[in-house]
Formats: structure tokens, sequence, C-alpha cells
């Protein structure tokens, strides 16, 4: 009787659960599904209707496009990501601080206008930056050059200014979702820690370090590895910025989807193009488990 | 309450994706879908055309944005796929190979398509076969503010253009701009030294002693140009009246002359070293038909009377007018209305030299390289010869991962 109810507890479960893990499916992993299929196909324009399955072909020709060039650009991405975490979380956590001082006037205020950024549409925003701020001819910060009687500049010309400006850029983006995340996670704390601790005359930093930053981390480690994987797979700034057709810099600062973008998909072979997604998803999924893995010692320690 | 949403959201798809089709209805009306990107005065003036063939046949136009990504998506599929698209002439290419288009000649009678330009025809041919419907074409045009070059002053030779480039520029005025790491407008530039960026046969040409002495060439202008090459600012400066000539897409006109500049319009330069004019890229704008559509009669019958009553100087002239282009049938040349028009003249000037867009798949790939190899040279400073030579490798290498 009793097994019998727990068989029909679990069918209801599963029955209530199956609109939406259908709906999951199609959108999730069907798409994912199929990737994996194409990518063992000679699909391109020339074989659309009656491609074939050609075994692993795709991925082995894949793996030449990871040349040198990948390399570089794989690299790049790694730094790219670390640097506007490390950018992210540090300006972040003061932006935040900041918003939580006690009796601070206007807090609402401040706090509206530093969600703008992400009100925008970001192809909008990298695109008033691009051509409002940093455009040679035209751009903000070349007029004012020109203003000091200095020779104008190609800011988005040489690789290594060209990626601080991305950054600068990105991290415009992206850190109000982060201040946001920060500022609900102080929020959340727990004030009579800090009354102990002020008493016992610690200052900010030591206040920030070891009270404030081991409390909110279990909140913001979502948003954290969210932003992570966001920024790895960053294709919208450096593109934008810096690789538009026609509007090239002159900047080679690829990232991993810009280069596979450029080197694959461009080609209209979408067998070869599906293999090179697999890739960069599977490092993805190799990424992921690496973040979990060392989250768990972190909290095991 | 869950799979009642289901439910009713999968009736809702499925008559939604039945009603895509155009099928001809009890009274034997046939409604046929044109999908294009055009701006809304060409879509306004081909819908008041396609509206005289009411009510027997109904064509809408719905403007679709990423049209030809969308087209490989669904142009083989009889539910989503339109009966037919509006579009320009360097896709047909791409969607013969991928068997989405069936060829024009198959409703319009080879005798009809000799009163077209024969450029506007040999654009839309791809492997023998004519696929494209032209119905208007655009070429670059050499465009100056009389302001600051008058009309004895226009260059006619590319030296010329060179001497007048180093008497204007400096202090933020330029005496010519335009996109020069945009192949689309460099290519007058290679075709004017007698260089092609691809052969007919798809092969990469980029590292051919032409193509070396034009890039040579063109950097010397190049350093007289701005610090950047993309469109908004090219066109700025010359709105601005910061720029002396420019060579842009009659696209432009209206908003140059919003911007109150004297306009004169001037044949492409001769380049002095070969004797050559500069020889643009030429675009042709017109109908395609799908395979899906072509396949069921009673459509295919529709669509044979759309094409013919589309092969007729008015259309092409009202269209020639909505977008600032040119006509592509030869007889409107002969009416008051575009002869008198001296832009439309000049277009038809150019368009005797100009080189249609290459319609081959593997041009969509010589687009990007070519431009990477333009911003090597003149951005990053690589020697001409290098670049070009690296640029054929690419290509090569993309050309045969494509394949």
């Amino acid at each position: 009787m009793h097994r019998s109810k727990n068989l029909k507890n679990a069918l209801m479960a599963w029955t209530s659960l199956s609109p939406a893990l259908i709906f999951i499916g199609l959108i999730i992993l069907f798409p994912i599904g199929y990737t994996f299929y194409i990518s063992l196909t000679n699909m391109n324009i020339f074989n659309w209707f009656d491609f074939r399955v050609v075994g692993l072909g795709n991925y082995r020709r894949a793996l030449f496009v990871f040349d040198s060039g990948f390399l570089r650009a794989l690299w790049i991405t790694v730094i790219w990501t670390i640097l506007n975490m490390v950018l992210q979380l540090v300006i972040a956590f003061v932006m935040a601080s900041l918003l939580n001082v006690q009796k601070l006037k206007y807090a609402r205020v401040y706090k509206t206008i530093l969600m703008f950024p992400w009100a925008m549409p970001g192809y909008v925003s990298i695109l008033l930056w691009r051509h409002g701020i940093f455009n040679a001819q035209f751009g903000l910060l070349n007029q004012w050059l020109y203003q000091l009687g200095m020779e104008p500049r190609r800011w988005l010309a040489d690789d290594l200014t060209a990626f601080v400006v991305c950054m600068i850029v990105n991290l415009w983006l992206a850190l109000p979702f982060m201040m946001m995340i920060m500022d609900g996670a102080l929020k959340s704390l727990d004030k009579s820690y800090y009354e102990s601790a002020l008493i016992d005359g610690a200052g900010w930093f030591t206040r920030s370090v070891r009270l404030t930053i081991p409390a909110i981390r279990p909140i913001i480690a979502p948003a954290v590895i969210i932003t992570l994987f966001t920024t790895f797979k960053q294709f919208d700034v450096i593109y934008l910025m810096t690789q538009q057709v026609g509007a090239q810099t002159g900047a080679n600062i690829h990232t991993v989807l810009t280069y596979a973008y450029e080197s694959a998909f461009v080609t209209r072979n979408y067998g070869y193009s599906s293999a090179v997604s697999i890739i960069i998803f599977a490092m993805l999924i190799a990424f992921s488990l690496l973040v979990t893995v060392l989250r768990k010692r972190g909290q095991s320690a | 309450m869950k799979l009642l949403f289901v439910c009713l959201f999968a009736a809702l798809m499925l008559t939604v994706l039945a009603s895509c089709g155009g099928q001809a209805d009890e009274d034997g009306v046939i409604t046929l879908v044109i999908w294009h990107d055009k701006e809304a005065e060409v879509a306004a003036a081909l819908q008041t055309k396609l509206d005289e063939l009411a009510p027997d046949i109904i064509v809408v136009l719905e403007r679709k944005s990423g049209l030809t990504e969308t087209l490989k998506l669904v142009g083989n599929s009889p539910g989503a796929a339109p009966d037919m698209f509006f579009f320009a002439h360097d896709k047909v290419g791409v969607y013969s190979e991928m068997r989405i288009i069936v060829p024009i000649s198959d409703f319009v009678d080879a005798a009809l398509l000799d009163l077209f330009l024969p450029k506007t025809i040999e654009a839309a041919t791809y492997n023998g076969r004519v696929y494209q419907l032209p119905l208007y074409f655009e070429t670059l045009l050499f465009m100056y503010n009389r302001a600051i070059m008058p009309d004895d002053d226009v260059p006619t030779n590319t030296l010329d253009l060179f001497r007048f480039m180093q008497r204007h520029t400096g202090g933020g005025h330029f005496g010519f701009v335009e996109q020069f790491n945009n192949a689309y407008f460099v290519g007058g530039w290679m075709h004017g030294f007698g260089a092609e960026m691809i052969s007919a046969d798809g092969v990469p040409m980029l590292d051919t002693p032409e193509m070396i002495a034009a890039l040579h060439y063109y950097g010397r202008l190049m350093r007289l140009m701005p610090n950047e090459a993309e469109f908004a600012t090219i066109n700025t400066l010359f709105r601005e009246g910061r720029a002396a000539a420019t060579i842009g897409g009659p696209w432009l006109i209206p908003s140059i002359r919003e911007a109150g500049i004297d306009l004169g319009i001037a044949p492409m330069p001769i380049v002095s070293e070969t004797g050559l004019p500069l020889a643009p890229f030429m675009g042709v704008q017109g109908l395609h038909v799908l395979r899906v559509a072509a396949e069921n009669p009673v459509r295919n019958e529709a669509i044979r009377t759309v094409l013919n009553h589309l092969i007729s100087t008015d259309i092409g002239v009202a269209l020639a007018q909505a977008s600032g282009s040119a006509p592509a049938l030869a007889a409107s040349f002969d009416l008051p209305v575009i002869y008198n028009d001296p832009m439309v003249m000049m277009m038809l000037e150019t368009a005797q030299t100009a080189t249609p867009m290459p319609n081959i798949p593997e041009m969509d790939i010589m687009w990007t390289v070519a431009a990477g190899m333009l911003v090597d040279i003149n951005f990053r400073g690589h020697e001409v010869e290098v670049a070009a030579a690296n640029a054929q490798r690419r290509a090569e290498d993309l050309i045969a991962l494509m394949r």
C-alpha cells in the first residue's frame, strides 16, 4: 500500500515535471545533440541536402585549426578571464561597500545610476564606446588630445591598448550585475558581528577580509561562476570593438570564440563549424568541472 | 493546466506554419510571399506594382532582418519558406549550391532576358543559368563637394587625385576619403590595376603582380586618409564638408544633400599607371524564386505571372527612384525621367566598366580575408608582399575547408 502510494507520488511528480523537462530538452539538449550529430557529417553548402556521416574527420581537421593562432587566442582568453574577474570582484566589492556606508545620502540614486549600463543593450553600449570614445577621428579622447595640442592616436590599433580598452568596456558592462549581487549579499549580513569587531578595534580592511568576504562568499559564488563563463566566452566586446568587417582596427586580440568564428564559421562548412563548437563546448564543460572541484575543496577546507 | 498550455501552443504553431504556405483559396486567389530587406519606399513601390495583379494573385512583401541566414535555415521548408525573395545577386551561388533556388529562365523567356542590361544578367548568372530577375542595380560613384573641389578641378586620373589629396589634406581636412579597409571599396582600385580577388572558378588571386601593384599604389593614397576607415567616419567627414571627395554608394546621396553639400558626381578616375578606370563592384537587386514554391504547380504559374509582370520600365524606374539606383531594363534609359538624371546616367556609365560582385560561394570568404589583408597593410604596417602572400594562403586554406 505504502509502496503503491510512493509510486503514485513519483508518477505524479514526473508527470508534473514533464512539460518543463520536454521544454528544456527541446531548447537545450536537442541543439547540443543535433550540433554533435552535424559535427560528424560533411554538411556544407555543397552538401546541403545530401550530407552524410563522415565520422570524426571534422574533429581531426578542427584540431589543425588549433594552431599557433588558436593557442594565442586561448592564452588571451585565459588572461582576459582572470583579469576581468579579479577587477570585477574588487571594484564591485568596493563600490557595494561604499553604497552600504551607514547614513549615506542618496544611496538609491547612486545605485540607479550605477545600474544604468546594465539596462542598456550591450550592442548599443559597445558601439557607443567604439565610436563615441575611441574613434580615432571623432572620439572624445582624441578630441581632448587635439585640444591639448597633442597628436590623435588609434586607440584600438595595437594589441595591448586594444585589450585594455576592451577590458574597460567589459567592466563597464559587467560591473552592475556583480555590484548588485554584492550589495544584496552585504545587506544580508548580521550587523552584530561588525559591532563586536568595531569594539575590538578592527578597521575597514580587517573587517572586510576577516568578516565580510568569508560571509558573502557562498552568496556570491553562483554569480561569480556565471560571470566567469560569460567572460570566458565573450564575443561581442572583442568583435564589435576591433573586428567588425569594414571596421577592423588592426588589433589582433582574438579570443577562442572570435578566432573560431573567423577560422571556421566563415567557411559555411557546418560539419566542421559544429565540430569546433563541440570542442569549445567540451572545454567549457571541463572548465566548469574544474571550478566545481576547486569550490568543493575550498568548502571542505 | 500545463498540458492544456502545451496543446494550445502546439496548435498555434501548426496554424502559423500552415498559414505561411500561400496556397490558393476556394475562390482561386493565390497569395504569394516575398521576403526582402529593403527600405520602406522601395517595398512600397514594388507593392504598388504587384497590387495590379490582385485579386487573382495577392503578393505580400515581408521585411526580414537576417534574410540570408534565415533562408539557409528554412529555404527548403514548404511551410516556412517564402515563394520568392528580393535581394542582391551575390548570394545566388550559395543558394544555387544549396539547391533552394531555381533558375529564373524556367519562368521568363530568354528573349525577354535580352531586354536587360547585359551586366545585370551576367551578375545573376551562375554556372550558366540565370537565377535572378534583375530590377535595379547600383555601383559606387565618385562624389565631390563643389565647394572644395570645383568642377574644373575634378581629377580625371589617379595621379591628379593624389596631387589634389596632397594639397588638401591637413588640419582635420582631407582631399579624398573612402573606406580603405573594406574590400568592397578597394575592389575598384584592384580592378583598375587588372587584379581580381578571386577567379571565376573560385581560385583566390590575392598575391598576383597586379594585386601587389594595386596595393602598393593604394598605400600611398591611404597615408593621406583619416585615422579611421569605417563607414560612419568616412561618410561623416564628407557630409560635414571636411573631405573634398569620396567614393561611395548612391544610398548616401539623400543624407549628403540633406547636409547641404553641393554634390557633384564625376566619372571614375583613370589609373595613371594602367590606363584603366577604377572599376568598382556592382550590385544587382532583384527577385529569386525558391525551389519549394516552384515545385508547386499552382504557385509556379502565379510566380511566372508575377515575374513577367515586373518586366516593365515603369517598375524599374519606380524602384530606381525609390532606391537612388539605376533600372536594370535597358529601355528605361530612353525615358526622360532617367536620362535627365545625371546620377543614374553616371551609374550607367560606371556600370560599363564595373565588375559585378562575384556570386560564387567562395566569395564570402574572400570579403573577410581581403579585409584582413588591407588591415594588415594599412593599420598594422605589414609589407604588401607579405600580407598578400599570407592572405592568399589563408584564403586557399579556408576555401579548401569550405569544400
